[in-house]
């Protein structure tokens, strides 16, 4: 294989991911809307917004600096950085000698997620409002206590892989697939719990909301504008697909090993099916719950570090 | 190299008339005196795998021992690390000292000289007196920066650092005093070949002495309590170079002793020594990061950040001596842990200095350290603001700068090394490897505070909004270390070859540049069992980020009708002022709330209502934290102490007859105990 070739593939996934993730938000909200008996939104709504929203100008606050305008910038290019290393339709078969510059393992991706919401707080201070304040101090919360539970996940997969690299990780769980023990299924639970953190919906955060008492990281959006205001929403679409892809990739692995056009195509397929269904999950749980109280989300978050602490006990006891 | 500190600290004495003339003489003999400590430690680490040592005999002092130097791959490392945030301190220090000084020069200059070359001598002592010698003098030389400035907070400060730090030195002389009486010899060469015949207990009696006596100078949990006094008392570079390097002197001290001089002939280390070392490291990192979240004081919430980056550091050493000298996939990961410690030595340095200076150019423009009286520097500041947020981008360990680079590698040593234990051990390396995870969001949420409530938003108070930017002197030392932070992070590849000397010195085996960076420079990688393994280029990570900014930037700037327009922010229709920004302690609450059981917080709420409850008047908070190792530990400790002392009291009454019984008593007891044999 070439010097180019996996570059080009990530960069073709990154491309893939970035521009489907609206596509997947749509899905959700149009799923909800039916569930509560709604017609809804068609589908391509997030485009025509962020399309919209590009085409505007900005109002800036008067307090804000340059960091303001650099935050929402380095918000987009670092989720996109997370975006090229879940492997999506191809996953090298042999761990870690696919490229000769490998972009970067699982580690990686969870520090460019923690760096776009790093930067996303650090915008939101700069307004100068209470609510970008409070939206700020609740997300870098949820956040610390995501981010050890997640990487345990990602831990009590790769002490069996050997390996925290993602595409080795999904090549070497599609070799030995039916094998999907306790472990798994306590992780994979653990990994669902994350998902409803992670892209910010009920019972954690409550996307549909611009009230205060109930918003995260809508708070932290609400003194952006014009492209600034497209960077971090699509942002937003991004890292939901990006997590949605880690789940795939860690626990669902039906990724080919191959680059061969049919292959890809099969790839692509199945990705759009188990996207769908973790859509269909995510939409589910948000009609049927209701958001919990902010000091409940430790307890809420606490059941899937247990069980991720289970799982990797587990596998290594 | 020490001449030129000697000279430093001497032209301070000499020209005591002028303040100016004595700082920059002083802080040039610094400066000096640290670059020759640079070429020293890349000549002394070039040499390879084996590294070159340097020995010189010094002259006679005393008649029992005979004192030299002896610098080897591990002392020259941390001499370059030493070294590296000295350059720094000194271009920083005769503007700083100008603008807030308020202490005498003579005395600064001489200080600061003086522990930078014990400092240096600690790390080159090639015996247990010399070794003894030099800390004593960090030790004296930190403490006279420390109450320089003077007023009764440092006295304090500085009391309760001395004490701990002649505690811990205490254990340290008993440590080399029964090694250096079982070796017949102060030298550590031959303490090295009589340590071989120590008995098992007798080792780990000795390692642990040593590791409290160090780890009070190291400041780890529960010995932590004089660091967040004593560092923010001092000057700001001084600070910096007490949190960013002296720290390390001590981790210095914890490698040597542990892995070299202590360590057993042949076959893996005590188990109990890694684990103890992990356990404690991960307990700092924790608390030392929750501790400092709660900080509104910029200098105390970094001096809090010490610790949790001195336990991040002992994790990984912990980890290398559970892992060292087990044969197989286990000494390259053992490498692998013990390598990532050492860059995040380094990386440590780097920020740490960075961010205190920072915290320093934030004071010498607003003689201000409360967070909740600053804000919005960073229209006035931008420089130091961005430089700020490169320190705290790296502290928060977020690509792509080199905070990062040290923890993926401690993560991966923790997580592979816990799949290669399995097991109980296997199990808490990759607990430990999620508290670092926890640690590593912690941080992050600190700064965004720290860095939000400073930097951003408005000012809230005049002397905030008054600030202008700082001398370019000291604007250079704060690039020089933020370059260190983005070298490091987007090649770290070229920094492994000087972390081979070291590696190689403690462990044996191949060095980290044959492992880590076995597929070139500008990949790392680290190898699981059987062939599995990761890789990561941060390179081609930095460059695919920088591309995609470019991109997104082009696409923002790209020209549209409507102009860009300031508006002041809503704030539901009332007039916008500083009171309506996040505070620190705002910020802080959620978390304060969930760790409550840790924060003990204590608050007192007054209000003062109108007519019906809905109007208030007027409202008084108060409220604060604790730290439980200070209440829980040594005030009862302290409390203990009163009661003895107070029982002793009331049985001295004076009267002779009284005290002939209690030495016939005690003649009675020590009979009793030892007269039989």
């Amino acid at each position: 294989m070439g010097r180019a070739t996996p570059w080009a593939l990530a960069l073709g996934q990154m491309a893939l991911l970035v521009l489907l993730g609206p596509l997947v938000t749509g899905v959700i909200q149009k799923l909800k809307a039916r569930l509560q008996c709604r017609r809804g939104a068609g589908i391509l709504q997030p485009y025509r917004d962020l399309t919209k929203l590009l085409r505007k100008g900005t109002v800036q606050a008067d307090t804000a600096g340059s960091f303001f305008r650099a935050v929402p910038v380095l918000v987009l290019a670092s989720t996109c950085a997370a975006a090229a290393l879940v492997p999506v339709l191809f996953a090298p078969p042999a761990a870690g000698s696919a490229s000769p510059l490998p972009l970067g393992d699982a580690i990686l991706l969870l520090g460019w997620l923690a760096l776009g919401r790093f930067l996303t707080a650090v915008g939101a201070l700069d307004a100068g409002g209470a609510f970008g304040g409070m939206g700020a101090s609740r997300e870098m919360t949820v956040a610390t206590l995501v981010e050890p539970v997640l990487m345990l996940v990602v831990f009590s997969v790769s002490v069996v892989a050997g390996t925290t690299d993602l595409g080795a990780i999904a090549g070497h769980l599609s070799l030995r697939r039916g094998s999907f023990g306790a472990p798994d299924i306590l992780a994979l639970f653990a990994m669902l719990v994350l998902l409803l953190a992670e892209t910010g919906r009920i019972p954690v955060d409550n996307p549909d909301t611009h009230l205060e008492l109930t918003m995260l990281h809508e708070g932290m959006l609400l003194e952006h504008s014009g492209p600034g205001l497209f960077c971090l929403v699509l942002a937003h679409h991004t890292k939901q697909i990006v997590v949605m892809a880690l789940v795939q990739a860690l626990f669902l692995p039906w990724i080919p090993a191959s680059t061969a056009p049919f292959a890809l195509a099969l790839g692509l397929g199945a990705f759009a099916a188990r996207t769908l269904v973790l859509a269909i999950f995510l939409a589910l749980v948000e009609s049927s719950y209701a958001k919990l109280r902010f000091f409940r989300l430790p307890q809420f978050l606490g059941i899937g570090f247990l069980s991720a602490f289970l799982a990797v006990a587990l596998r290594l006891l | 190299m020490i001449g030129a500190y000697a000279a430093g600290a001497t032209a301070s004495l000499l020209a005591p008339r002028s303040a100016r003339t004595a700082r920059a003489l002083g802080h040039s003999g610094l400066c000096v005196g640290a670059l020759a400590g640079v070429a020293l430690a890349i000549r002394c680490t070039a040499g390879g795998a084996s590294g070159t040592t340097l020995r010189v005999e010094l002259p006679s002092l005393f008649p029992f021992a005979h004192l030299s130097l002896v610098l080897d791959g591990l002392g020259a490392f941390f001499l370059l690390v030493v070294s590296i945030v000295a350059v720094a301190a000194a271009v920083y220090g005769p503007a700083y000292l100008r603008a807030h000084g308020t202490g005498s020069p003579a005395v600064e200059v001489l200080g600061i000289n003086l522990f930078v070359g014990s400092m240096a001598l600690v790390l080159c002592a090639g015996d247990a007196l010399t070794f003894l010698l030099a800390w004593e003098g960090m030790t004296l030389a930190s403490y006279t920066l420390v109450v320089s400035e003077g007023g009764e907070a440092d006295a304090h400060a500085g009391l309760v650092y001395i004490v701990m730090a002649h505690a811990g030195t205490a254990l340290l002389m008993v440590v080399f005093l029964s090694l250096a009486s079982h070796a017949g010899s102060f030298d550590f060469a031959a303490i090295r070949a009589a340590a071989t015949a120590l008995s098992g207990p007798e080792r780990s009696v000795l390692f642990f002495l040593a590791l409290a006596g160090l780890g009070a100078k190291a400041g780890v949990v529960p010995l932590h309590v004089w660091l967040p006094l004593a560092h923010p008392a001092a000057p700001s570079h001084v600070s910096a170079l007490m949190s960013g390097v002296m720290l390390k002197v001590a981790l210095y001290g914890v490698l040597r002793l542990g892995l070299d001089l202590l360590a057993p002939a042949a076959g893996p280390l005590p188990p109990s020594w890694g684990w103890t070392v992990l356990v404690l490291g991960s307990t700092s990192a924790v608390i030392g990061v929750l501790y400092a979240l709660q900080q509104h004081d910029l200098k105390r919430l970094l001096a809090f950040h010490s610790v949790e980056n001195v336990g991040i550091i002992l994790m990984g050493i912990g980890m290398a001596m559970l892992l060292a000298r087990r044969g197989g996939a286990a000494d390259a990961l053992a490498a692998l842990s013990l390598a990532a410690a050492l860059l995040h030595t380094l990386n440590h340095a780097a920020f740490k200095g960075l961010l205190f200076l920072g915290a320093g150019s934030v004071l010498s423009a607003t003689h201000l350290r409360n967070m909740e009286q600053l804000g919005g520097l960073g229209r006035r500041m931008p420089w130091t603001a961005w430089l700020f947020l490169t320190g705290a981008v790296a502290i928060s360990a977020l690509p792509p700068l080199n905070g990062f680079v040290s923890e993926w590698m401690t993560f991966q040593a923790l997580v592979l090394g816990g799949g290669q234990l399995r097991g109980g051990a296997g199990l808490a390396a990759v607990v430990a490897a999620s508290a670092l995870a926890l640690t590593g969001g912690l941080a992050a949420a600190c700064f965004v505070k720290a860095f939000g409530v400073t930097f951003l938003g408005r000012p809230r108070s005049a002397r905030a909004a008054e600030a202008v930017e700082v001398a370019p002197s000291m604007r250079a030392a704060m690039i020089l270390l933020a370059a260190v932070c983005v070298v490091v992070g987007v090649v770290p590849g070229y920094v492994m070859s000087l972390l081979d000397a070291p590696v190689v010195r403690l462990l044996g085996g191949a060095g980290p540049s044959a492992l880590v960076t076995v597929r070139g420079p500008l990949v790392l990688s680290a190898l699981g069992a059987a062939g599995a393994g990761t890789a990561l280029s941060m390179t081609a990570a930095a460059a695919l980020f920088a591309a995609l900014a470019l991109l997104v930037w082009g696409i923002c700037a790209w020209p549209r009708a409507a102009a860009r327009r300031l508006a002041p922010t809503w704030t539901c229709g009332m007039t916008p002022q500083s009171r309506f920004d996040y505070t620190a302690t705002a910020f802080a609450k959620p978390l304060r709330f969930i760790f409550a059981a840790l924060y003990r917080p204590r608050r007192e709420v007054e209000k003062e209502t109108g007519p019906t409850p809905y109007v208030l008047r007027r409202l008084r908070w108060e409220g604060d934290v604790v730290d439980l190792a200070e209440t829980e530990l040594y005030q009862r400790l302290q409390a203990g102490v009163m009661r003895t002392a107070r029982a002793v009291r009331s049985r001295s009454t004076g009267r002779i007859h009284g005290y002939i019984a209690y030495v016939l008593i005690t003649l009675l007891l020590t009979l009793l105990a030892f007269g039989r044999g």
